[in-house]
């Protein structure tokens, strides 16, 4: 049991765990209101984290819608590939939507990260659910239901690098945002929402930077 | 103006002075309000009291008797002083006249 609460504990900051985990042994709490104790805590911090916007923005206007909008993009990057083996056309189209799968996700990923780093759970929750109402649904016989889930390794990156307290560079932000917007004119109806999260990242760089200066 | 736990957790710490830290305040509101209190209540307490400026927390030593693990150690500000003296005079102005004040030595 006492392993029980050291484990919970772990979901506090660390040197709230050293001094709760100290606190409770030094008060020789038995284990079960140890546990008690800290699961108190912990739920408090939530709910204390959950008052402002920036996790509900993560997980619920990010993490889950962009989940179903991504996949569905991984899908025509997939075709895309298929037609390009196949046929041998459609090169420059493929890498065109290659690119934009992988920014979009990195984006959005690095957003999710920086927007939400003690409730990421929650958005890795809302994340995880529509790619496996996805996968057990997957009907398509012409491509692996792998391919529905391309855009999970460059977002889990984005999201590595989000927690990170280090700034993208300016520079390199705008860069990157204007790339994605110009490479999403070609594609037509393609939902623009997918574009914000980078000229989001450009603009808290821009922040950061006049901030520091 | 504090709320009655917030005005018993200065008032332990600073009563406590240089041996005000977390396990020592909870047994001391324990032990003069007789009323439990948890660690929960305790910890975002002192983290909201310092986000006022009102205590002063750092990480301290360590003792075996907590398994080698830091405390967390709370000094309570001038500006703590402040408030919990209005406070107490708040109580103590609002409980002129009522049949219990005065009554309790």
């Amino acid at each position: 049991m006492t392993s029980l609460m050291e484990i919970t504990a772990q979901l506090l900051e660390p040197n709230e765990r050293e001094a709760v985990v100290g606190d409770l042994e030094e008060a020789g709490e038995s284990t079960w209101r140890g546990l008690r104790g800290v699961l108190g805590l912990v739920i408090r911090r939530q709910a204390a984290l959950w008052k402002s916007w920036q996790p509900w923005v993560a997980a619920f206007g990010l993490a889950l819608p962009f989940s179903f909008m991504l996949m569905g993009f991984s899908l025509s990057v997939g075709w895309s590939y298929q037609r390009f083996i196949g046929m041998g056309a459609g090169f420059w189209p493929l890498i065109s939507r290659l690119f934009l799968l992988v920014a979009w996700s990195w984006t959005g990923g690095f957003v999710v990260g920086s927007l939400s780093r003690r409730t990421l759970w929650m958005s890795i929750a809302a994340t995880c659910s529509p790619c496996l109402f996805c996968l057990a649904r997957f009907r398509e016989s012409s491509l692996p239901s792998i391919c529905l889930l391309l855009f999970l390794g460059p977002a889990i990156a984005g999201v590595l690098k989000g927690l990170q307290i280090t700034q993208i560079k300016l520079f390199w932000a705008i860069i990157l945002a204007i790339a994605i917007t110009l490479a999403m004119i070609p594609m037509g109806r393609i939902t623009w929402v997918l574009v914000w999260p980078a000229w989001y990242m450009a603009a808290t760089a821009w922040k950061t930077e006049r901030e520091t200066a | 103006m504090l709320g009655e736990f917030e005005y018993a957790l200065i008032t332990a710490a600073a009563g406590l002075g240089d041996q005000a830290y977390g396990a020592a305040i909870r047994e001391e509101i324990e032990a003069t309000t007789g009323r439990k209190c948890s660690i929960g209540a305790l910890y975002t307490t002192i983290d909201r009291l310092e986000s006022k400026g009102l205590l002063k927390t750092w990480m301290g030593e360590t003792t075996p008797q907590r398994g080698g693990r830091a405390k967390r150690m709370v000094r309570v500000t001038p500006k703590g002083v402040h408030a919990a003296k209005d406070f107490y005079d708040a109580v103590t102005r609002i409980s002129r006249g009522a049949s219990w004040a005065g009554s309790a030595s």
